[in-house]
């Protein structure tokens, strides 16, 4: 599948958002937030701020941005018109989440609407993985993997973003400083274990079936179409760098996972906690957009199997 | 709305018969497609670059052809390959606007250019890669099964059928009413062991294709060159070196 920067900058960038969201929202609920109010309020406000240019960029994708408004409508059957509601519906509660902040402070309505927020945000990160793992005819996403990696991978941005803004406001020594390393190395099992699956993974159909022939017969494609490419090809058979994957994946957990874990690490144990999180964090955002990448760029498409591709 | 329509008892279900046993891979109903498409409701159909090297466009057709061999025979399948109208139209159910729909009265699968925002996500949910976007328009297009033909009662009745149908030169392609098993179309698949394309995946595909004849003389394997030791060999061998000189 064709990696369009549009739909990584969204996936990555709502990844951290509402993860971060999410992390406050909980904190909130469990009454763990800093003393500072500044803080929650920081973070809420860069989690919005985040979110929005995640979705601008995603707008981006679209043919017909000006229509955009018309993809609230289909909650009822379609993921991505739920991760547009749930999106949108993010803002409000945010917003009451924060006027709860500034004047119910510790109080049961800015619980209660922490715990909307992260209810909210984890909803609409799960809406957006779904998107990707409905998609019968791509098994590098229709697997058990493809949701609980999101949400995973959302809840350790998030912390990694919170622990940032803890580093700013109030300081280095506090529980995020163990939950990010935790959720990091979670994250790192969990892809692993993903890419472990797809590469054992049974294609799901075959170039016979897709003729209709039976699978005993041996069929190759002697002539396509046409003779240049086309928007099947160029959007899912999308082939460039599958060689490299090796690489980019070792790239991929180091900087997205491992790196990150070891400077959280070193900020949790006060050793330049400030610099440690603010190199975790580009670490990470570099590591996921080449993460997010290769989950697009080494998905296959059953379509291509017409072109005589390998899926 | 995309939500799929629930099936009303006895709705038409209108779709194709492809005759992989007939089919010669002319093109010709992927071009009469194009023709009748550029022109017609659907169009225009888009062409980018058509006079230059790397010319590319929206078909709502297209025909392949492979190699299949089998038990040491092979021959060649013609495949026209468009929008098979699935009763589990994945296409539908994702699209985010409800302008990917499926019509409760005869399951022709449409796309409202009206309303669609361009997502393109429905022709990641189609596994027949059926669904082309349209970068001059910004939408999704696909096959309508020339919904504005079959029903124009300003056509004579034998020409309200798919342009794709009516330019078939070999009589490969056939329309009708899949829903009806007592159609000409269905009895067709039941006598000739019509298939779905790739089943598994559980779209349940209306548009069928009749299997083509399983090949019986067997692929020749080409013979080794004779080489013999003898005077005559020799002198071929020597002939062979000079004119490959």
């Amino acid at each position: 599948m064709r990696p369009a920067a549009s739909v990584l900058l969204l996936t990555t960038l709502t990844g951290f958002a509402y993860g971060l969201l999410a992390w406050t929202g909980v904190y909130a609920l469990l009454g763990l937030l800093p003393a500072a109010p500044r803080f929650a309020t920081a973070g809420t406000t860069l989690g919005l701020l985040i979110a929005s240019f995640g979705l601008g960029a995603s707008a981006l994708h679209l043919g017909r941005a000006d229509r955009a408004w018309r993809a609230f409508s289909q909650w009822r059957s379609s993921w991505l018109s739920r991760e547009a509601v749930g999106a949108v519906l993010t803002y409000p509660i945010a917003i009451l989440f924060l006027l709860a902040l500034r004047w119910d402070h510790g109080g049961i309505a800015m619980r209660l609407l922490g715990a909307a927020v992260a209810v909210m945000a984890l909803g609409t990160v799960y809406c957006t993985a779904m998107i990707y793992a409905s998609l019968k005819p791509i098994r590098q996403w229709h697997n058990p993997h493809t949701a609980p990696d999101y949400l995973i991978y959302a809840a350790f941005s998030g912390a990694l973003l919170f622990a940032l803004l803890h580093a700013v406001l109030v300081g280095g020594s506090a529980p995020i400083f163990v939950i990010v390393p935790m959720t990091a190395a979670i994250a790192l099992l969990a892809k692993r274990a993903y890419w472990r699956h797809v590469d054992a993974q049974t294609p799901f159909a075959s170039l016979a079936s897709a003729i209709g022939l039976a699978k005993e017969v041996d069929v190759r494609a002697l002539d396509a179409p046409h003779f240049t490419e086309n928007y099947v090809l160029r959007e899912m058979g999308f082939t460039i760098a599958r060689r490299h994957s090796g690489r980019l994946r070792r790239i991929a957990l180091g900087l997205a996972f491992a790196a990150p874990l070891v400077l959280s690490i070193l900020a949790g144990l006060s050793m330049a906690p400030l610099a440690a999180t603010a190199a975790a964090v580009a670490c990470a955002a570099l590591g996921l957009l080449t993460e997010r990448w290769l989950f697009f760029a080494e998905a296959t498409h059953v379509s291509a199997l017409y072109y005589g591709r390998v899926v | 709305m995309t939500m799929l329509p629930t099936a009303l008892p006895g709705a038409k279900r209108l779709g194709l018969v492809i005759d992989l046993d007939t089919c010669v891979g002319c093109h010709a109903c992927a071009v009469s497609c194009k023709e009748w498409n550029s022109g017609g409701e659907a169009g225009p159909l888009p062409d980018y670059d058509p006079r230059g090297s790397e010319p590319d466009g929206v078909w709502f057709n297209r025909v392949h052809s492979y190699e299949a061999a089998e038990q040491g025979c092979s021959r060649t399948v013609n495949l026209p390959r468009s929008c098979m109208h699935c009763e589990d139209a994945l296409c539908v159910t994702v699209c985010p606007t409800g302008a990917s729909y499926k019509r409760a009265e005869d399951g022709i699968v449409l796309i409202d250019p009206e309303i669609c925002i361009g997502c393109k996500l429905c022709s990641w949910a189609c596994p027949y890669g059926a669904r082309e976007f349209d970068e001059q328009a910004g939408v999704m297009r696909k096959c309508t099964l020339c919904v504005d033909r079959i029903y124009d009662k300003s056509l004579p009745e034998a020409e309200r059928e798919p342009a794709c149908v009516a330019a078939c030169p070999t009589r490969a392609r056939h329309f009708g009413d899949l829903g009806d098993p007592e159609s000409r179309v269905s009895k067709l698949v039941a006598a000739r062991g019509g298939k779905d394309l790739l089943p598994e995946l559980g779209y349940r595909p209306t548009n069928k294709y009749l299997p083509a004849r399983t090949a019986r003389i067997p692929t020749a394997s080409k013979p080794a060159p004779q080489e013999g030791d003898g005077v005559g060999a020799a002198l071929l061998r020597l002939l062979d070196r000079v004119l490959s000189r």
